[in-house]
């Protein structure tokens, strides 16, 4: 399994106080803001631009671009990565 | 008769009693700058108080340091509105005040001394507590009694207003001094940073470029009387409390809900009560604290309200900053004041209307207009939204 | 003047000793020992998972015996909610104030968004969709009884049952701030939340009616006013079968029991006096009369004035 999508599980599971969650139910492309995925909301989505910069270094201004990049595990990683490469 | 105001006050980023707030009004003239007093923060502007602690506990006459901010600017609002009125064994008196953090202002400074082990004083945890802050204000003016605080976050300053109203409208009590304050303090500058609603420019309210909130501090106070209290003492009514309600959003926890459910409900049944029709409300001081979520819900909930005839509305949020608990009750004085003397207050840094909603605040003073009945909006975090309607004293 | 009649016709504490649904809880309780813990509930039970673990222990205590109130009552939506706290969300209040002085970058809101006082009032009105009047009452030992006052008066405007309710809760940094300035307390803190539902008609087996409320602040209150209360009520000391009290025992009352042993102390501990006096009004018939007398701060009185529904 890639690593860094591992650990985007891990730290979303942390940080967002998931208790009842492990990183085996979430999947890849599941949907984070979704009802049926994750049902996350507006205060997660806060949470989650400061995990970006807490784990990864990564700083994410506009809360509007956030929702792109935090639609699922798989499009959060893309963003991770093509964010370092710049 | 109902309920009336005979008193009020008022400190804020523009000014320390009512005549300064007013002459800043008139002129356009903001309060929101960089900080001087207040050391130590992220923020880049905020509408703070023109005034120290050591300025204001020497103006006040407030001997001990173990006072918060909060309480002082509390105290200058409401011993200006208070005036002259003596206590009285046949006048029942109240006072209810709102705050959203209470004494933070010296609990945080307590904190960082206590997180680095660096001799804390325990004893600046004894003004911590909101209930506190008022107490304070009641012994200064020798109120004792009923004493309340309310802590509803922004819309704080509307419920002690509405809760005065009805203590005097059910008999319990004849008059009641009632507002609110806030201080601005590390805690609230970076809870709301943290919620990336902070601007670090001058704050646009209704304006569709608008990001975010300037946090400002200040405190409002308002003496309410009822018949039996105003034969005893004297006092000229300045205008009416004539209308007043308080609905949730059910929404979500910090964001109001797109529809402006909450906010349209508490605007209708503010209107409802004061008995008047929707058009004779002649200026509607919003809530306006210039985020992207407040100004489209408010909006929404206006239209929804008023159709196509919004009445001059404007938010004085870009003169004071967002002031917390204290905006309900120093809106309401300015509400006061829109009607006392005919005017409506322009609302500052506006270019462009929001583009879902299309609505155009007053961006001048205006004067020689007939300003009969304000309705004053504060909607508040979780969903909490109130609204008063105030009205000329017949 | 005469005032319509108000029904106590729900109940629900979360606190250290087994209260929460537990009917008949006031005939065995011991004092509360320093060394007991919040006994809490399944939560999941009653709070969506997704509320549920961004909340902080007064949040779950509230909400829960929010819940557990309206399925007592089986009235529907309650036409308002008002909530007392002393100190409010402490546990949040602190993990901020940490955050924002420890931490360099970015800030996580949670903890701030959480930490107003209004939080309990606010999840309750979301867990329930409430749309009605929703308020928060905060003058430290006083908070509970202006809540109840404001209820009242909601229920004389014309309103049919209003959720009321107080809560507080303990963190560790109480103990040494208690020490620190001294503040000496009968009985160990604790945390707590006492919900109920109070209603302009009887509902269902609602055995407990409220009479009257009472708050003083700021001033020194002693006997001579708990008398003045009774009396604006037609009553004397002597007709009070039961007094539970904080500060000091109610003169002329022969049943006086210390609250604060039981609940253990936080602000708004005559909450769960309120639970207690319904609870032991409900199983025991001699009682008609009930007054708590909260005196924990010398210069707050607090007076509640129950009785036994006719039956």
């Amino acid at each position: 399994m890639d690593s860094l999508k591992e650990d985007l599980k891990k730290q979303i599971i942390e940080q967002l106080n998931l208790e009842d969650l492990t990183v085996a139910d979430i999947a890849d492309d599941a949907l984070l803001f979704n009802d049926q995925g994750l049902g996350l909301d507006s205060i997660d989505a806060l949470e989650l631009i400061v995990l970006l910069e807490k784990y990864h270094g990564i700083q994410l201004t506009n809360p509007e671009e956030g929702k792109e990049a935090f639609k699922s595990i798989d499009t959060m990683a893309a963003y991770i990565r093509k964010r370092k490469e710049a | 008769m109902g309920v009336c105001i005979t008193g009020i006050g008022v400190v804020s980023a523009i000014g320390m009693s009512v005549d300064e707030n007013l002459s800043a009004l008139r002129e356009g003239k903001t309060g929101i700058g960089p900080l001087h007093y207040l050391q130590g923060t992220k923020a880049s502007l905020a509408g703070e108080v023109k005034a120290s602690n050591d300025e204001l506990r020497a103006a006040l006459g407030v001997g001990t340091e173990y006072v918060s901010r909060t309480s002082l600017l509390g105290l200058q609002a409401a011993r200006e509105a208070w005036g002259d009125n003596k206590r009285s064994g046949v006048i029942r008196t109240g006072i209810i005040s709102a705050t959203s953090v209470g004494g933070m202002d010296r609990s945080e400074v307590f904190y960082k001394d206590y997180l680095a082990q660096n001799n804390p004083d325990y004893r600046l945890l004894t003004t911590h507590n909101s209930g506190s802050t008022t107490e304070r204000i009641a012994k200064e003016l020798g109120i004792t009694g009923y004493i309340n605080t309310l802590s509803t976050a922004c819309s704080s300053g509307v419920n002690a207003i509405m809760l005065g109203a009805r203590l005097i409208l059910q008999g319990i009590l004849d008059r009641v001094l009632v507002g609110g304050s806030d201080a601005l303090s590390g805690f609230t500058i970076d809870g709301f940073r943290s919620l990336m609603i902070y601007d670090d420019q001058w704050c646009r309210p209704f304006d569709d470029s608008r990001a975010g909130l300037n946090l400002g501090e200040g405190a409002g106070f308002l003496l309410l009387e009822g018949e039996k209290s105003l034969e005893l003492t004297g006092n000229k009514p300045i205008c009416n409390v004539s209308g007043w309600a308080n609905a949730a959003d059910a929404y979500h926890q910090t964001a109001s809900s797109p529809d402006g459910k909450g906010a349209t409900l508490a605007i209708e049944h503010a209107i409802r009560r004061a008995g008047i029709g929707l058009d004779q409300i002649s200026y509607v001081n919003a809530h306006g604290t210039g985020t992207k979520n407040n100004d489209h819900s408010e909006s929404v909930a206006l239209q929804n309200v008023f159709g196509s005839r919004v009445p001059a509305f404007s938010s004085t949020k870009a003169f004071t900053g967002h002031t917390l608990a204290a905006a309900g009750a120093i809106e309401a004085v300015f509400s006061v004041l829109a009607i006392r003397h005919n005017l409506i207050f322009p609302n500052l840094n506006y270019r462009t209307a929001i583009a879902e909603t299309g609505l155009v605040p007053a961006t001048k003073l205006e004067t020689g207009v007939e300003v009969n009945a304000v309705l004053s909006n504060s909607f508040g975090f979780g969903g909490n939204n109130s609204s008063l309607v105030l009205t000329k004293y017949e | 003047m005469s005032k319509p009649a108000l029904y106590l016709s729900a109940a629900s504490t979360i606190s250290h000793q087994p209260t929460f649904r537990n009917r008949g809880f006031s005939a065995a309780l011991e004092p509360v020992e320093a060394s007991s813990a919040l006994i809490s509930p399944d939560y999941k039970a009653y709070i969506d998972a997704g509320l549920l673990r961004r909340m902080s222990k007064i949040l779950r205590m509230s909400v829960a015996c929010a819940k557990d109130c309206m399925e007592q009552a089986g009235t529907g939506q309650p036409d308002a909610i008002v909530v007392g706290t002393g100190l409010g969300c402490l546990q949040d209040t602190e993990k901020f104030l940490n955050t924002s002085l420890t931490v360099e970058g970015l800030l996580p809101p949670t903890s701030f968004i959480q930490s107003t006082h209004n939080t309990m009032a606010g999840q309750i009105s979301l867990s329930l969709g409430n749309h009605g009047y929703n308020m928060t009452h905060t003058q430290n030992t006083l908070s509970f009884e202006h809540a109840l006052l404001d209820a009242a008066m909601l229920l004389h405007e014309g309103d049919r049952n209003v959720l009321v309710g107080a809560a507080d809760e303990h963190i560790d940094i109480l103990e040494d701030i208690a020490v620190r300035l001294a503040f000496e307390t009968s009985a160990p803190l604790t945390s707590a939340a006492s919900f109920f539902v109070l209603s302009a008609e009887k509902q269902g087996s609602a055995k407990v009616v409220l009479t009257d409320v009472y708050t003083g602040g700021g001033a020194k209150y002693g006997q001579e006013d708990i008398d003045a209360f009774l009396d604006r009520n037609g009553l004397q000391a002597g007709d009070i079968d039961l007094a539970l009290y904080a500060g000091d025992p109610v003169q002329g009352v022969t049943g006086n029991v210390d609250y604060l042993s039981l609940a253990g102390v936080y602000p708004t501990a005559s909450a769960f006096a309120l639970h207690y006096a319904i609870d032991l009004l409900g199983t025991n018939s001699e009682v008609k009369n009930v007054l708590i007398c909260n005196g924990l701060r010398k210069s707050n009185l607090g007076l509640t004035l129950l009785k036994a529904v006719e039956a």
